[in-house]
Formats: C-alpha cells, structure tokens, sequence
C-alpha cells in the first residue's frame, strides 16, 4: 500500500517538475473531460483531407481553368452567345469557390486565398479606375476589392442593364479593349491562384497538414476549426447579416450581398452553407467520415441542457439552413421587400456561431485565435 | 503524521525539480533585506490619481477625435484638443481635470511636444475636406466590413487620431516610466524616509505614479476590469509576450523594495520594467500587423489599422532609453509605404519580419 502512495507520488511530482521545465505552451483552457483526447484526430484530418479539402479544391481549379478559357473565347470574338456561355462559366466556378473558402491556412493562408478571391462588395470605382487607366497591379491591397469573383461579377453582370448592354461595353464602347485586358487579367489570376494551391496541397503540405495533428494554435485541427468557424462567420455577417442592416441599427444595404450582380446570392449561401456542414460532419461523396461531430461526441460534450452537444449543433445547422431556403434571389430585393425573413435567418446563423465558436470550442480545448474585427 | 511527512516529501522533490530548471550562477551570499512581496499593489500609502488624472485627459482628448468621425463633413475641434493638452481655458467635460494644476504637455517628450500640433493638424485635413477618404483625397471613410468603423484620414491614407493615440502611449507614458519615475525618481538622491501620509515616501510616490500609468487595475492580472491603454495592450499581446505578468510581478516587488530600503532588488526590477515597455510597444506593433492582416480586404480599417502599427513603431523616438538606435527605427518606417493605399501583402510581411527580428520575436510573430 505504502509503495503504491510513494510510486504516485513520484508519478505526480515528476509531472510537476515536467511542466514547470517545458516552455509554457498554450495550455488548452480548463474545464473537465479528457476533451476527446482519444479520439483519432489523424483519421479525421485524413479524412478532410482526402475526401473534403483535395477533391474541392480540385474541383476548383478545373471551374476557374473553364471560367478562364470562357474569358479568352469571349475576349477574342466577344457575341452574345459567348456572353452567355461566359456567364454560365462564372457562375459555376463561384458555386464551386462556396466549397474550397473555408480551408485559408497553410498555403491558402500565405497566399491570402481568401480575400484575393471573394472579397465583396466589391469597389466598383476601383475597377472602373483601373480600367480607365489601363494598369492593374493584383499586389496592391487596394485592389483585394477590384479582383475575384464579386469583381467579375460586375464585368459580367453589371455594367449594363441587361446583355446587350453588357455586351456593348466589350464592344463599342470606349474602354472596350482596356475592360477584355482587366477582365482577362482577374480570370487569369484566379486561375493561376487556384492551381498554385493545389500544387501546394499534393506537395510537401499534404503530409504537413497530417503530421500536425494536435489541438494547439498550429495544428492542423486548431487551424482547420478556427478558419471554417471565421468563414462561417463571413457567411453570417458578410453574406447576410450586413446587407440585412444588422450592424447599422436596421439601415440596410442591399448591394453589399454577394454576388449582387447576378444575383444567386441564395444560391451561393446555401451551397456555403452546406459545406460547412459537410465539413463538420466530415459527410462527402464517398460517405459520412470522421468530423467534428464525431470528436464532440468522444468528447461526451454536453449542451447546457445536458444533451449532446452535436445534437444541438446539427439541429441549428437544420434550422438554419430551413430559414435561409425561406429567402428568395435577388437577395437584394428580398432585403428591399421582406427584410424580416433575412434578419430572422440571421438571428439562426447568430446561435449556430454560438455553437461553433464558444461550445465546440471549449469542449475540444481549441483556442480561437482570429480577432472579431469589430473595430476599435 | 505520515501524510504530512509524504506531503513535504512531495513538495521538496517539486522544489528541486524547479530549482534544477534554472541555470545555476555562482552563488552569493545573501543579504537582501527580508520582506513580504504581495499578490495585489496593495500598499499602504498609494496615491496615483496624478497618473489617472492624465490617462482620464487622454481619453477626453480621443473622444473629442472620434466626435468627428460621426459623419463626413463633422468639425473637428482643433482649438480644444490644443487646450486640453496644456489645459488652459477649462477645456475638459470632468471638472476636476480643469482644476487639477497638471496637464499632459508637461510630462510629454520634447519630441512629441512639437509632434502633437501636427498630428492634430493632419487629422484635420480629414475633416476639413468633406469628402470621402480614397487615395490621395484627405477625408472620412468607412470601415467596409463595419459600419461603426468611421475614421478621418489624410490624403495618404494616414488615420492620425491613432497615430496620436500610440504616440502619446510612448510619448507621455513610457517616457515617464523609463525616463523619470524608473531612473532620476527612484534615485538614491531621492527621499526615501520622509512619509506623506497617503502618499509615501518620494520614491515610493514616484514608482506609484508610473503603476498608475500602466492603467491596469491593482489586482491585475487576475481582474483587468478597466485596463487601458498600455494595461490594455499587455493584455492583448500576452499570447506571445507574456508582459502581464512581468510587469506586475516587477512593480509589486519594486515597490516593496523600495519600502524594505532594498536597493539593488529596486533597480533591478526598473530596469525590467523599462527594458519591457520598449519590447512591448515593439509586440503592440505586431499585434497591429496581424490586426491589418485580419482587415486586409477593408481598405479604410487597414489604412487605420496601419496607422496604429506606426504609430507604435515612431513611439519608440520618445524613449531615452531605447536599446534601437535612431536608424533602425527610420529602416522600420521606411518599410511603409509613402501612400498607405500602395500597401502589398509583401509590405506588411516585411514590417512584420523586421519587428520581429529587431526584438527577438520571430517565434511569436503571428500570434501576438
């Protein structure tokens, strides 16, 4: 007996002179649980990796290489029927992007993937200066707000009102020639960016993702959590929640949706949306694979009311996703209209954010690190 | 009996473990005076309204700034923001300021003196104009991605409220700290004996009235209710500078030196604290960077957020006692563009990589 209480107490004291000898890391914040430390956290990354993040982003380049090849075909012989097909063309390669923004760590971090694909509303008279004066230089930040989809978006959408007038202003119009160059110079750097993304990711970053598998700010896990809750968040507040007025005491600001020019701003929420899901779930095409569900529920993580904490987040993301159905195309006249439908779907994604970001979080001992850019 | 005995056995295995840790220098006899350091700055004889007084002035100072981003085309109260930092005319809304008998010129760096009415005067031209801020138009912009974001910037891109608001951080209060109150106001030279009821001795006033310009409360940093300006940035730099802990850890045991008459555990705790408000303005300089990394797609924010990170970075001419030298801060300013709105991700990488590298930061370099 007495040899069992002095092994203990060597165990213990050893830990302490450990701990007191590492460098102080960060320490996962406290609370009880072993928060799922037995879970199989590589499997899930592998899982991500494998069956989520590489076949999106594959996905992804071969949508921006068409978007691309319908720039060029357009550019040479603009028509209408080239308009058009350059249009279909965008439009699925933005439908697409809602799949691949989540992942803006590693190699879409360094290259600020995010923001130089999507960032919106989008600054018309950047682009329109741009234009006129015939010089675009995609490293000047100024520009994160004249390139990328929403910036494509108006060149194909927006500078007439309907596609005879778009048409005109790749054909007759002045500027026509200085307009094809910039936008054949956006289309080209979204393909250039996608490909070099995924060359990063079937490289060196492939095992790297892997390999870190813990759950401190640098792991794979804490970097993964921390950028799909942000483009959570930018769905929520960005794609909703600031057009609807949310953050201007009910002064709302239709154009600020995205994809305001062609209007699929729905749309594109929904498939946002959706991947998020799939993302927490770990579910895609070849099945439900280890996710962020399956982790909470190693973790016996518990809601408030003493129920499984993936209950409650599965239940809000159904929740969600059923008042964002609600919402009608063109976003922007639904906010002009019935803005109560989009704020009531925002109040949702609001409690989803709850789950993900202070819940989820505490639960596994993820720490977030990115700021609530709320200004100060 | 045999627990308490299995306890102490414990405890001195910790002991020696934590012990064993530390490199171990020579050995010196010890002859340090024998006092208590406590856990909060709960001395007896604390009084550093002086210092709450002039943080409480800035404050008024920065709301009269904001008061003029409400809208494009509001005044700004030029005339009162240069009375308010030598207070002449009652210009405060707290009374007690204008009837104080201080004001912030006094303490300011003879730099900053001359500094301040430029400031003062290029926020202007952000009011002045009535127009929209863009690049090469002075004028007030909106934060993209926040719609209560609202700040005047000159032609460009130069938010000058933030770059008063930082410099006068190294300006006025770590250039009390580093050059008055932990150097000639501790000095041997003078009084340490004579007690002013609610005030102590002149040294341990003077070492008070710098506490008291950290702007943290007494029992931080287990309670940071009400932190502010340097006490609010420690804590936001904390994940990768610990300075939190450093410096109340260097005040209270300062302070309860200088009481004890311990005079080398006194200096030694000065030196660290001014050695940690330089390292610390550099680390609030990275904290901007990963500030305009995370609005890299709002162009009024960044350019605001921008303003901060040099603000933080020309602060340290304030300092006397600066381990940088004059150049070294020119090359780190020099990294930014002329024009804020020509600012590449490659700028920002670069200012962030010298910071770093000029105070050994490059592991915490993202994370602060």
């Amino acid at each position: 007996m007495r040899k069992i209480i002095i092994t203990a107490l060597t165990a213990v004291s050893a830990f302490f002179i450990i701990q007191s000898c590492s460098k102080s890391g960060s320490s996962p914040n406290g609370g009880g649980g072993d928060k799922g430390n037995s879970f199989d956290r590589k499997a899930m990354l592998t899982n991500w990796e494998t069956n989520i993040i590489l076949p999106a982003y594959t996905q992804y380049v071969s949508v921006t290489a068409n978007l691309d090849a319908a720039v060029t075909a357009f550019n040479t012989a603009p028509d209408a029927a080239k308009l058009t097909a350059l249009q279909t063309a965008f439009k699925s390669a933005y439908e697409q992007w809602q799949s691949a923004s989540a992942f803006d760590f590693g190699p879409a971090e360094t290259a600020t993937f995010r923001a130089n694909t999507n960032t919106f509303p989008t600054n018309v008279s950047q682009i329109n200066n741009n234009i006129k004066d015939d010089v675009y230089n995609p490293n000047l930040l100024v520009n994160l707000s004249a390139k990328g989809f929403p910036a494509i978006d108006y060149l194909l959408f927006g500078v007439g009102a309907d596609n005879t007038a778009v048409l005109a202003q790749y054909t007759t119009d002045a500027l026509a020639a200085n307009r094809k160059k910039n936008l054949a110079a956006l289309s080209a750097e979204l393909k250039t960016n996608a490909a070099s993304i995924l060359s990063a990711w079937n490289g060196a970053y492939k095992t790297t993702f892997l390999n870190a598998d813990g759950t401190d700010v640098g792991s794979s896990t804490g970097q993964l959590v921390n950028q799909l809750i942000q483009d959570y968040e930018n769905l929520k507040n960005q794609e909703i929640g600031i057009p609807a007025g949310i953050q201007s005491l009910g002064t709302t600001f239709p154009t600020k949706v995205q994809a305001y020019y062609s209007k699929e701003s729905v749309k594109l929420a929904l498939l946002h949306i959706a991947a998020v899901q799939n993302i927490y779930l770990g579910k895609s095409a070849v099945g439900d694979g280890l996710g962020l569900d399956d982790y909470l529920i190693k973790a016996n993580a518990t809601y408030t009311d003493g129920k499984p904490l993936n209950d409650a987040i599965k239940a809000q993301f159904t929740t969600s996703i059923a008042k964002l159905n609600v919402l009608t195309d063109p976003l922007s006249d639904n906010i002009k209209n019935n803005n109560a439908q989009v704020t009531a779907a925002y109040a949702e994604l609001q409690k989803l954010t709850v789950l993900l970001k202070t819940d989820m979080t505490s639960k596994l001992g993820i720490a977030i690190t990115f700021g609530d850019n709320d200004g100060d | 009996m045999k627990r308490t005995l299995t306890v102490f056995s414990l405890f001195s295995v910790v002991m020696l473990g934590a012990a064993s840790c530390k490199n171990d220098k020579n050995p010196t006899p010890d002859t340090t005076p024998k006092y208590d350091v406590p856990t909060t700055y709960n001395f007896a004889n604390v009084d550093f309204s002086e210092s709450t007084t002039r943080l409480g002035m800035i404050t008024e100072m920065q709301n009269i700034m904001k008061a003029a981003t409400v809208a494009k085309g509001t005044a700004l109260d030029v005339a009162k923001l240069k009375s308010m930092f030598t207070n002449t005319g009652s210009p405060f809304a707290t009374a007690a300021y204008n009837t104080a008998g201080i004001n912030l010129k006094d303490q300011t760096a003879p730099l900053f003196q001359t500094d301040f009415n430029r400031f003062v005067d290029s926020l202007n031209t952000g009011a002045a104009s009535g127009k929209d801020a863009a690049k090469g138009v002075a004028g007030w912009g909106v934060s993209s991605t926040n719609a209560s974001s609202k700040f005047l910037l000159t032609a460009a891109g130069v938010n000058y409220a933030q770059v008063f608001n930082k410099a006068i951080m190294g300006g006025l209060i770590t250039y009390q700290i580093v050059n008055n109150y932990m150097s000639a106001g501790i000095a041997e030279s003078v009084d340490n004996s004579t007690v002013v009821a609610g005030k102590g001795t002149a040294q341990e006033h003077n070492w008070d009235l710098a506490f008291g310009y950290w702007g943290v409360p007494i029992d931080f940093p287990t309670n940071k209710t009400g932190a502010k300006l340097w006490g609010s940035y420690s804590t936001q730099v904390d994940s990768g500078y610990k300075a939190n802990k450093l410096l109340m850890d260097a005040f209270l045991k300062g302070r309860a030196a200088i009481h004890a008459k311990d005079t080398k555990t006194k200096q030694d705790q000065a030196t660290i604290i001014l050695q940690a408000f330089e390292r610390l303005t550099a680390a609030a300089a990275l904290q901007e960077v990963k500030e305009v990394k995370e609005s890299i797609s709002d162009d009024i924010q960044r350019n605001s957020r921008l303003s901060e990170c040099y603000g933080f970075i020309y602060s340290l001419k304030y300092n006397p006692k600066r381990k940088i030298t004059d150049a070294q801060i020119d090359a780190l300013l020099a990294l930014f563009p002329k024009n804020f709105y020509n600012l590449t991700l490659e700028d920002v990488n670069k200012i962030r990589d010298a910071v770093a590298a000029q105070y050994d930061f490059q592991a915490v370099k993202d994370i602060l």
